[in-house]
């Protein structure tokens, strides 16, 4: 599941392999804005078939790759 | 002009005109502070007409600077916070405003620059000047600044009569069937698709829900505000619109007055259009297009299921009935006929002046046929069955999240960064519609950085110069770039590498 985040979020940011860590602060590394979230939540979704709420979700709950891989395996 | 009438109309009746979190302002009182902005305005400049420049981002006062503006009969220049301070401050060069609204106490230079407190004291002070003095149809009412290809911005006028015509032609599609009613107006107020809260809604007495980017930011807050807000008229870009769909929340029952939903600013997705028909089944949905320079919107059409199954993409709509669009041919400039394809061209009442200080741009895309102004748009379209589509570009302009950028303007700041020797910079598309953009960087010496750090200083040095929209997420660098006969950068070849 964590290789998986990781994987698309290299993809939306263009990070090298390793370099995003299941511990990186998405938000504060300027990784992820609202609408890169977006592209986050809709991949993960096509690929995992796992539906995260982000209305329900505070900013601080999807702030690493970690805290949004135990969200999704709940 | 018809947004002041509406003004002093509405000051008579009790009706809440802004709502900004926990504040409200009355018609009566936007329309006092308004006339104060306005008095102070004519008795320390008099009959000078230079547009008043506003730097701040939603807050509940703009608006009444914006109007008091035009009662004082001289236009006035949003510029949202999202410009950093530099951004600003060229704009403040080509405007030459005597008198800067600074919200956020940013340090730009003018005769005389006011804060809220400074302007908190003109609104107490009161006065109401006569109507004589109130802008006229073709005195400039407001100027835009969109991204230029050049590196700078550049401002698009509009004049009092284009808002009006505006109004006219929009007036069929967003109409309500009661009076009133809340509009949400989450657009930052220096793109134009705020104009729709600002002028259609404000002058049939609606109320303006404000959303600011905190909220939007904060998607818990954003759904908690939306909850409470009782809008009936929604105008966003797609993208709000699809990280709204997000959640399952997002439905009749969070907005359970919501009667129309118009989408503009960039392409609308059939996906999105069926999301929206699934989610609200009472409500009606439009897609709608215009460029600033022929005011806002000139085109829409109802979503229905039916369209959304017709072909890949939605139609941008139906021209509106106070203007004219023709299809033209790219090379010859002929007119063309239903399904060929070629640059959409509008004439009208609607169409811009010009560009601030551009002459030789305002000479290339402006023209007059038969008395009636006309706008080149740079937008390849057909048309069939009275309805137009949008095809893309002519030039290096995208719409990103309903902002414009020319990527020429991105790589210009780009190649201004220290160690960058050469920038392209390329649009992400997902279903037609474009997600983010890429940034290739030739490094003038290797830094021995990873990928993601040197994104982040690169990313931080440009935050100085480009608003946050223009920002690509991605940055990437390269040993050197594919070329094309012409020995510019073939971007085809670069797409291969995304």
């Amino acid at each position: 599941m964590i290789d998986t985040i990781i994987e698309i979020l290299n993809g939306i940011c263009g990070a090298d392999e390793g370099e995003i860590t299941p511990d990186t602060e998405l938000f504060e590394e300027g990784i992820l804005d609202s609408f890169g979230l977006v592209q986050l939540l809709v991949e993960l979704e096509n690929q995992m078939k796992v539906k995260l709420d982000p209305a329900a979700l505070e900013r601080v709950q999807l702030s690493t790759p970690a805290k949004i891989a135990a969200l999704a395996e709940k | 002009m018809f947004l002041l009438e509406a003004l002093k109309k509405y000051a008579a009746t009790d009706r809440t005109a802004i709502r900004y979190r926990e504040d409200m302002l009355s018609f009566a009182e936007l329309d006092r502070r308004s006339d104060a902005f306005a008095a102070w305005l004519l008795d320390t400049f008099g009959d000078d007409r230079t547009p008043v420049m506003i730097y701040g981002h939603k807050e509940l006062d703009i608006p009444a600077c914006m109007f008091g503006a035009l009662k004082a009969g001289r236009g006035y220049v949003p510029v949202d916070t999202t410009f950093p301070r530099e951004r600003a401050a060229q704009i403040a060069e080509e405007v030459r405003p005597r008198v800067i609204v600074d919200f956020y106490h940013m340090g730009l230079e003018a005769e005389t620059v006011l804060d809220d407190a400074a302007l908190a004291e003109i609104f107490s002070s009161g006065g109401e000047p006569a109507r004589g003095n109130w802008i006229a149809p073709e005195e400039v009412a407001y100027i835009l600044f969109t991204s230029g290809s050049t590196g700078r911005p550049k401002g698009v006028q509009v004049t009092a009569g284009n808002i009006a015509s505006f109004d006219r032609g929009v007036a069929p599609w967003f109409v309500l069937p009661e009076e009133g009613g809340v509009c949400l107006n989450e657009i930052s107020y220096s793109f134009d698709v705020s104009v729709c809260a600002l002028y259609y809604a404000l002058s049939r007495g609606m109320t303006l829900y404000t959303v600011d980017r905190a909220a939007l930011n904060d998607t818990p807050v954003l759904f908690a505000t939306l909850r409470e807000s009782g809008i009936s008229l929604w105008v966003s870009t797609p993208s709000l619109g699809e990280l709204c769909l997000q959640s399952e929340q997002f439905r009749t029952a969070l907005l359970p007055r919501a009667q129309k939903f118009v989408f503009c600013g960039e392409v609308m997705t059939c996906k999105l259009g069926r999301q929206m028909l699934e989610r609200f089944p009472g409500a009606k949905v439009y897609n709608a297009y215009g460029p600033t320079e022929a005011t806002v919107l000139v085109t829409a059409v109802e979503v229905t299921e039916a369209l959304c199954a017709a072909r890949a993409s939605l139609p941008i709509g139906y021209g509106f009935s106070n203007l004219r669009c023709e299809i033209a041919d790219v090379e010859t400039g002929r007119y063309l006929p239903d399904g060929k394809e070629g640059e959409l061209l509008l004439l009208g009442g609607s169409v811009s002046p010009g560009y601030l200080n551009r002459p030789e741009l305002n000479e290339r895309v402006f023209f007059e046929e038969n008395g009636v102004r006309g706008y080149r748009t740079g937008d390849l379209c057909y048309r069939e069955a009275g309805l137009l589509y949008y095809l893309g570009r002519l030039d290096g302009q995208v719409k990103l999240n309903g902002f414009r950028v020319e990527l020429e303007d991105v790589e210009s700041n780009l190649t201004k960064v220290s160690n960058i020797a050469r920038a392209a910079v390329l649009p992400v598309c997902q279903d037609g519609k474009v997600t983010g953009l890429t940034a290739f960087v030739l490094l003038e010496k290797p830094d021995g950085l990873p990928s993601l750090k040197r994104a982040k200083q690169i990313r931080e040095a440009l935050a100085g110069t480009l608003p946050a929209y223009m920002i690509p997420r991605k940055i990437l660098a390269v040993d050197s770039f594919p070329l094309n006969t012409n020995g510019k950068v073939d971007k085809k070849a670069l797409a291969a590498r995304l």
